[in-house]
């Protein structure tokens, strides 16, 4: 049922400097996760991304990127559903 | 002056405050024992007071208990969706947590406060298993 899903956060995860993806739903509860990132994160990833939303409701939901280090943590909220990736890169 | 346990109850108090600001849409997080007295109890300016009804709990036990004997080893969350609110419980016995929020609040920022809130439940833990 969930073989599309997978699929999809499989390929995401194969990107260049990837290390972890997950898809949540409107309650923040995961959908699917894939690679180096906690399934729990994804209540926390929605929390966030609705609070970005906030700033301003009248246009589309923001791209959030948080940056820690040579790590990322990106969060885009479409719809229903809340996408969060980890990045490493390699090199600073 | 306040003897060393109120300081830390009052510490625990605002904490779990902090916390249900934190969390859009979340009503009231309830510390109990496994029959429902109350140890802690943080609301906002909602009447939900239902999850005080002695049966509330008791009933969470039961039903804790009785997942429990699915084969999926011990059941540790039971999240109930109602029209109007959402009931998370959680057994850490001998305490049992409770999180009543709206029906669109985030349950998974619910559930993702779990293993922030041991460190301060230990006390609690002790209290309620001493006595």
């Amino acid at each position: 049922m969930e073989q599309q899903l997978e699929k999809a956060l499989n390929e995401i995860n194969s990107q260049p400097d990837t290390v972890g993806c997950l898809i949540t739903n409107r309650q923040g509860l995961c959908l699917g996760a894939a690679g180096k990132i906690n399934p729990k994160m994804s209540g926390i990833g929605m929390a966030l991304s609705e609070q970005a939303c906030k700033l301003e409701p009248n246009l589309n939901p923001p791209t959030i990127v948080l940056y820690s280090g040579n790590k990322r943590c990106i969060i885009q909220k479409d719809g229903e559903i809340t996408g969060v990736i980890y990045k490493e890169s390699s090199s600073n | 002056m306040d003897t060393p346990s109120l300081v830390m109850s009052k510490d625990i108090n605002s904490y779990f405050e902090g916390l249900l600001k934190k969390v859009h849409g979340l009503y009231i997080i309830q510390i109990t024992d496994r029959d429902g007295a109350p140890v802690m109890r943080v609301s906002q300016d909602k009447n939900v007071d239902f999850t005080l009804t002695p049966s509330f709990i008791s009933t969470f036990t039961t039903a804790s208990d009785q997942a429990g004997k699915l084969g999926l080893g011990r059941n540790k969350t039971i999240i109930s969706m109602y029209s109007n609110y959402q009931v998370v419980q959680m057994n850490k016995l001998p305490l049992i947590l409770t999180f009543v929020g709206s029906e669109n609040c985030n349950t998974g920022h619910i559930l993702a406060l779990e293993h922030q809130l041991d460190a301060y439940l230990e006390d609690m833990r002790l209290a309620v298993s001493e006595s």
